[in-house]
């Protein structure tokens, strides 16, 4: 509705005015994000590489590539890890942030302070988090490996074997990212209405009958987004990985993304390359869609 | 106060590490002679062009997003267009999107335009993170400036423009820093970009720190002490404005 008092040309000149400011964004979108979307498809439809670049416009085989995945045993293997490195870190993580949050959740000035301490993890750039954790897994610098040698009770290096390369990366991963489902709980703490609880209270309800029964179902929702906001990013884990395991040992810790990477740019197969980061992109997709689902299921339930 | 000790345990370790003289790099003694040394074997390297390279990159990003994000996202946030719901989730969706499926036709392209190993190459593929959340930050901190004063200006006979410029802008100024922060914080923390775009000249400083792993070998001093130069600025940026932070960081998590 337009105001009063104004001209109706005023409102459609006011739009156009609007739309102005808004154009060159979507240009520029356009070009960075929408250009190259359709240059990675229409590349994972070529055997494009390095010792053949006139294979860019090769289309002989469109789906070559995609079937290639499928029987290339080091890419399933690569999608196994990554779901088994996904799953572990984002469980510990909801654990991990969740303790906190219930921890952290009082009104003192002492606390708030130590929160934006927490947050560290978070906010330091991922290429530092992976430098931290390498000397904690390195046994000759680590002070943890040479304090449990001092007790007499030597550890090997965790990251050089292949069964336990996995669960040095879940850990350092849950360590850096625990303090986003810690943040998120925390303000969904903050708005669960006070009354319920005390009424729990006086009725007699322990701790963990308050935290079961009153507290988890307000803040079930916040929890959800956070594992699904979680699970999509952990898809993304790359410095860590580079830095912590390269991959290895073998191929224990090579994550679908990390793989992808090694075959678009330390093989120069920009076409497999680019099939693996459709297929990628395509699952990405597919998680966000669940969580606007969801989204809206509990935007309606509220 | 443990847990807190616990957690931030493995990060003021490489913090120690750092200003700990090379020959006792391993102790664990409290009482040592904090020494600068390492710093210094940074200074005349490559480190500080790559630090110079860092900064130059992270700050050029931010300001094109937010020329170029700004009015977008107040144009959103005032206007009524029939697309709008169409490009939230388009915005999302780049958020969303694994950066490797970026990196391939970034980086093909790239070595057809001679952007490989340039800064304004970085600036252009940190656009894909940086220019989404701008819109959809500023788009929330527009949302929340009152209107009324808004259309007192238009009758005075302001231009739309010209009220954007003199009300809602300094209106959700604080707004506009905390998102300049988060973009900073962003461009400055990617290595993987960084890893594949450049090579010598445009080298950021994350990148440079995996290159003295690599090559230079083990110096635990060095790595500490170059780990802490690259976390400084993020970490004095975070104590800065925690606040407005804590929204970016849970952008698209929570409803606004």
């Amino acid at each position: 509705m337009a105001p009063i008092g104004k001209p109706a040309g005023w409102e459609a000149k006011r739009s156009q005015a609007l739309a102005l400011g808004l154009a060159p964004a979507l240009v520029v979108l356009t070009v960075i994000t929408l250009g190259p979307a359709v240059y990675l498809v229409v590349t994972s439809l070529t055997p494009l590489n390095l010792v053949n670049p006139q294979s860019a416009l090769d289309f002989s085989h469109p789906l070559g590539n995609y079937r290639d995945a499928l029987t290339d045993t080091r890419f399933l293997n690569s999608v196994w890890v990554q779901i088994e490195l996904s799953v572990a870190t984002v469980v510990l993580q909801i654990a991990a942030g969740l303790a906190t949050a219930l921890l952290l959740n009082a009104h003192s000035r002492f606390l708030e302070a130590i929160r934006t301490a927490f947050l560290i993890p978070m906010v330091l750039p991922p290429i530092v988090v992976a430098i931290i954790w390498k000397v904690i897994y390195t046994p000759d610098v680590s002070p943890v490996h040479r304090a449990l040698a001092a007790l007499g009770l030597p550890l090997a290096s965790l990251i050089a074997n292949a069964d336990s390369a996995i669960w040095a990366i879940v850990v350092a991963d849950s360590w850096e990212w625990f303090p986003f489902t810690m943040l998120m709980t925390l303000a969904a703490l903050q708005m669960i209405p006070s009354e319920p609880i005390e009424a729990a209270t006086i009725d007699g309800a322990s701790r963990l009958q308050l935290f079961r029964y009153i507290v988890l179902p307000y803040i079930r929702p916040t929890l959800v987004v956070c594992a699904l906001f979680r699970l999509i990013d952990s898809i993304k884990a790359f410095p860590l990985i580079y830095v912590l395991t390269n991959g290895g040992p073998g191929t224990a810790t090579e994550v679908t993304n990390y793989y992808g990477f090694q075959q678009a740019f330390n093989f120069s197969y920009w076409g497999y390359g680019s099939a693996i980061a459709t297929m990628m992109v395509a699952g990405v997709f597919m998680l966000s869609s669940i969580i606007g689902r969801l989204d809206q299921r509990l935007g309606d339930n509220a | 106060m443990t847990l807190l000790a616990i957690v931030l345990f493995p990060f003021l370790w490489m913090l120690q590490m750092s200003f700990r003289p090379n020959d006792d790099i391993m102790g664990y003694s409290v009482r040592f002679v904090p020494t600068m040394q390492n710093y210094l074997s940074l200074w005349t390297g490559n480190f500080p062009k790559s630090f110079a390279n860092s900064v130059a990159v992270s700050s050029s990003s931010t300001v094109l997003s937010l020329l170029i994000g700004v009015p977008a996202a107040y144009a959103l946030s005032r206007g009524r267009f029939r697309r709008r719901r169409a490009i939230a989730m388009w915005i999302l969706a780049t958020r969303m999107a694994p950066p490797i499926a970026f990196t391939i036709p970034f980086f093909l392209a790239y070595r057809y335009l001679h952007l490989i190993d340039t800064v304004a190459g970085l600036v252009i593929i940190y656009l894909t993170f940086n220019l989404a959340l701008v819109i959809w930050m500023m788009q929330g901190f527009f949302n929340s400036v009152p209107r009324q004063l808004e259309e007192a200006a238009w009758i005075d006979g302001c231009t739309v423009w010209g009220t954007f410029r003199r009300i809602a802008l300094p209106l959700a100024a604080p707004g506009l820093a905390a998102t300049a922060v988060l973009c900073f914080i962003l461009s400055w923390n990617d290595f993987f970009f960084a890893l594949i775009l450049t090579r010598t000249s445009a080298m950021t400083a994350p990148v440079a720190i995996v290159n003295f792993m690599q090559y230079e070998g083990w110096e635990w001093g060095k790595i500490a002490a170059a780990g802490t130069l690259v976390m400084l600025p993020v970490l004095v940026f975070t104590f800065l404005v925690r606040t407005y932070l804590v929204r970016g960081l849970t952008a698209g998590g929570l409803k606004e």
